[in-house]
């Protein structure tokens, strides 16, 4: 029996969105001969949803940034409109309320540099303006990150078009803040998004902390009326309807690879498919040592860069349906950030160990899509990111309690700062850690958030070393391990760069073939056969 | 003030070359790294221990459980029995000519069995029930055979995060197997719960693990058994179906009147429907019933909806794997998933109830009947054609995808 053709242009290993987004970038530029291979049944990896119960439960979106209102669509939701994928999308009411215990911090922020600086002026008089200028400073840098991820331009042109991009690129969260003298109230205040890209501010670049201040506070978040899996369904629909041959159930297990180029891969069911191009939603750290074949043809330069570069954090969730409504249950936030400290070296040692967790992040989904759950329900998480040190060594015997400790911690110190009743309303109730992770998308070590956000792996410097980082002839990267780094709007930034890697390098190979009078593609075919 | 343009974090020359010193720091990072590759993942290893997928097991041992059920142990071939929860099941697949076919059972045995040093797990099955291949173990599994099975798989077991550490456990027929297990694990001191299981039965010849029960109650007295017998004139213990009257006598003898307590239910879908009024008699909140996945009725009258006047009608189904196509038949009150089977197209269908979503398919064209009991579609998938072949069954000719196996 025969499943597959002898021969695509691009396999791309994984459905989640950034492989789902890179069809359809391919798809859009002409590139119809695509294989996708999802290793879960179901396409979006992370992006989905469960069912409990006869409810469908959210498995991760917290809030879906780069989307923007329809006036002033940002860089995802633009990509979505002109893909022809139309998402149901439910505004998230606030940015967030904050919580400190120890100082006794407490507020509620919004989208809106304007509003967001007001709320905070109310509480600390004065610093209202400063707020709203360094947030207005967030907003270039995200401006110019926006422009030059795409366009290239002279050192001298991007000091005079782009100086506060230039100017902060090489400095950390904190020492940019620093310039600002914000009382440390309000640096908290400022803070709690960190763990949207999991570094602590003291080594975070602030070009990726004002990237994700801006895109939050002026186009506000989002999740997809019909859980995230409305999101990867619609994708993936797209993506068929325009020619890709999706199948599920197929877990890649080799990259075939000779005299450094790519030529196919051969799945875990035991098909060898042939291709031009792979784009891996594997990580690199198993594409280079498990998973190229031969591993002879593995540089040395590619093991030092997954020996080098320094994993982030994975998430450890508990997710609960609830038995009364989240107004008789006395939730009144979407988002909750809460914790002892707001001191993020602090909270990085704390994430190295089993738990409890000193910061947390609570989501109630009915407070942005009150139909997700019966009326006299509500759906309920909270999590933390721990790294993933501290499951290194945990035991198939000791799993189920370890699962329930930390779930159990995580509901003690909601409730404990909250006041509102988790433990005596559970109706269902899963938790998440990064083995559960690594078991349904096969992330290296359960870690969802790729490489960290540190100031020595800058994303500005991933995207000036890009040549120097592709080690193998049509091998190309889409996931969260990738430039653009973690979260599913920039997933989504991944899957298309790793198209355009791809259509550059396919546009090239055309010209040299033209210039050779030889055809590229044939000679390509017949390395595969060899 | 710091406005565009006048930005100094600093002073101008440090901050202009921020780009290259951080090029420059990256580069160095992955320069001074080990050329040493890494390939080990214990995440990954440990979620592999925990979800190993089908594996080979040696049927080790056959005994009666009861005049017409039988107890099979299966002891693992080169691999692990993982970590499972009281009440959770196990997938075999089966050889039958030339298909493949899955059956779900409830592991019997405890957790802790499967961690003696000569690990194991057990299920029990009833003959002649008539229940998609009825006598399959009965007939031809053997002791010394291998037969393939994949476990853990549900999620009806005891949560101490959301039960109460008081339960009443509510079992007809071999739905009694998922509290014999949790009943072993209790009297081995590794499952911190009170436990009352209230069993109905016919007659006394009908008690599955009759004596292991006996036993577990005897070793501790955590573990309470009463068996009900609905028609057995000689039986001198409770008698008739599982009441409301019968529940609330057992619970207030477990934890008193108001006390907090879980029902887990296992058994018939008739008995389901019963127990289900009494809990509301009861005001047992919803939080505290559970219920096992109801497999969906082989009698196909049975389940609310059904297109009754198609029985008898025999479709065709185009079934495509990748760019391969067969054309099966499909009889109107079968489920798609046993069409499939029957036709010898492997489909990893696990609870056979419509809640786990293993046999997850798309519909291309044509139309389905979706049983109501335990539909456990996502709502983007009911809305774009997606749906569980072992609960879907054909209302006219089709043409689906699923999955290559």
């Amino acid at each position: 029996m025969k499943f597959y053709k002898d021969h695509y242009e691009v396999v791309i290993i994984g459905g989640a969105l950034a492989g789902l987004s890179a069809a359809l970038q391919l798809q859009a530029k002409g590139v119809k001969d695509i294989l996708i291979l999802e290793k879960h049944n179901l396409p979006g990896g992370l992006a989905t949803s469960y069912v409990r119960g006869g409810v469908e439960i959210e498995a991760t979106l917290h809030e879906m940034m780069s989307i923007g209102t329809k006036e002033d669509r940002l860089k995802v939701g633009a990509f979505f409109d002109e893909m022809g994928v139309d998402i149901d999308w439910l505004t998230v009411p606030e940015a967030y309320r904050f919580v400190e215990t120890t100082k006794g911090i407490d507020i509620t922020l919004h989208s809106g540099f304007k509003r967001m600086s007001h709320e905070i002026e109310r509480q600390y008089p004065g610093w209202g303006r400063k707020v709203y200028e360094f947030m207005k400073l967030c907003n270039r840098v995200y401006d110019s990150m926006n422009i030059l991820s795409v366009t290239p331009m002279s050192k001298v042109q991007m000091l005079l078009k782009h100086p506060d991009f230039v100017k902060t690129v090489g400095y950390t969260a904190s020492e940019v803040m620093a310039t600002f003298d914000f009382p440390q109230d309000v640096v908290d205040i400022l803070t709690p998004y960190w763990i949207y890209v999991g570094n602590p501010m003291s080594s975070l670049p602030f070009t990726i902390y004002a990237f994700l201040m801006a895109d939050y506070f002026r186009g506000g978040s989002y999740v997809c009326r019909k859980f995230s899996h409305e999101m990867s369904m619609k994708l993936e629909r797209k993506a068929e309807e325009n020619g890709a041959q999706i199948e599920f159930r197929q877990e890649v297990e080799k990259i075939l690879v000779k005299d450094g180029k790519v030529y196919g891969v051969r799945t875990k069911r035991g098909d060898e498919i042939h291709c031009d191009y792979v784009i891996s939603g594997a990580y690199p750290n198993k594409v280079y040592t498990q998973m190229i074949e031969p591993l002879s043809e593995v540089p040395e330069g590619a093991v030092k860069m997954i020996n080098g570069r320094r994993l982030s954090v994975c998430p450890v969730s508990v997710m609960v349906l609830l038995d009364a409504s989240a107004k008789d249950l006395g939730i009144k936030d979407y988002n909750v950030f809460s914790g002892d400290t707001m001191d993020t070296d602090a909270i990085w040692e704390n994430y190295k160990t089993k738990g409890p967790y000193r910061y947390i992040t609570s989501i109630c989904l009915n407070l942005a899509n009150p139909e997700c759950t019966p009326e006299d329900r509500c759906q309920f998480s909270i999590t933390a990111l721990p790294l993933s040190d501290p499951f290194l060594d945990v035991k198939e015997e000791d799993y189920p309690a370890l699962k329930r400790k930390i779930a159990k911690d995580m509901i003690d110190q909601y409730e404990k700062t909250t006041g509102v009743n988790i433990h005596d309303h559970i109706l269902e109730i899963e938790v998440s850690t990064p083995v559960t992770i690594a078991h349904y998308v096969g992330a290296w070590k359960g870690c969802i958030y790729g490489y960290s956000h540190s100031i020595d792996d800058h994303a500005v410097a991933r995207l000036q070393m890009k040549e120097e980082d592709h080690y193998i002839d049509g091998l190309e990267f889409a996931g969260a391990f990738a430039i653009s780094g973690n979260g599913m709007g920039p997933a989504v930034t991944n899957g298309r760069a790793a198209a355009k890697a791809v259509l550059d390098d396919r546009a090239k190979k055309e010209a040299a073939g033209k210039g050779n009078g030889a055809k590229g593609n044939a000679e390509k075919k017949g390395g595969a056969a060899s | 003030m710091i406005g565009k343009g006048s930005l100094k974090v600093k002073g101008f020359l440090k901050d202009v070359g921020g780009a290259s010193r951080v090029t420059k720091m990256r580069r160095e990072l992955i320069q001074n790294a080990s050329a040493q590759p890494k390939p080990g993942d214990p995440i990954r290893a440990l979620a592999d221990a925990l979800h190993p997928g089908p594996q080979e097991f040696c049927v080790t041992q056959i005994r009666e459980a009861s005049p017409t059920s039988k107890t099979f142990r299966f002891e693992p071939v080169n691999g692990h029995v993982p970590v499972f929860q009281a009440g959770q099941y196990a997938n075999f697949y089966l050889t039958i000519g030339q298909s493949v076919l899955t059956r779900p059972y409830t592991i019997s045995s405890a957790p802790f069995e499967a961690r003696l040093e000569k690990p194991y797990f057990e299920v029990t099955i009833r003959g002649n029930v008539p229940y998609l291949v009825p006598d399959y173990f009965f007939e031809h599994v053997h002791e010394g055979d291998t037969i393939t099975a994949s476990l853990p798989f549900g999620t009806f077991y005891y949560e101490p995060l959301r039960d109460a550490g008081k339960a009443i456990a509510l079992a007809g027929g071999s739905g009694i197997t998922p509290f014999v297990s949790m009943a072993k694990e209790i009297t081995k001191g590794t499952l911190d719960l009170d436990l009352t299981i209230l069993y109905g039965s016919v007659k006394h010849t009908d008690i599955v693990c009759g004596e292991e029960l006996a036993a577990a109650a005897e070793a501790c007295p955590r573990v309470k058994v009463v068996n009900i017998m609905s028609d057995d004139g000689d039986w001198e213990g409770e008698k008739g179906f599982v009441t409301t009257e019968l529940i609330r006598k057992y619970a207030s003898e477990l934890c008193g009147e108001d006390g907090d307590v879980s029902y887990f239910f296992c058994g018939p879908l008739a008995m389901f429907r019963a127990v289900s009024k009494s809990m509301e008699e009861l005001h047992v909140p919803a939080r505290r019933f559970r219920h096992d996945v109801m497999a969906q009725p082989s009698n196909v009258r049975q389940i609310p909806g059904f297109p009754e006047e198609l029985i008898g009608t025999t479709f065709q189904i185009t079934v495509k794997r990748g760019i391969h196509e067969d054309v099966i038949p499909a009889k109107a009150d079968e489920p798609v998933a046993m069409a499939l089977e029957r036709a010898g197209i492997p489909i990893d269908a696990h609870c056979r109830g419509g809640e786990c979503g293993f046999c997850r398919s798309q519909l291309l064209s044509g139309d389905i009947f979706v049983s109501p009991i335990g539909d456990g579609r996502r709502a983007m998938d009911k809305e774009m054609g997606w749906f569980h072949a072992c609960s879907a069954y054909p209302v006219s000719d089709l043409t689906v995808k699923i999955p290559i196996l």
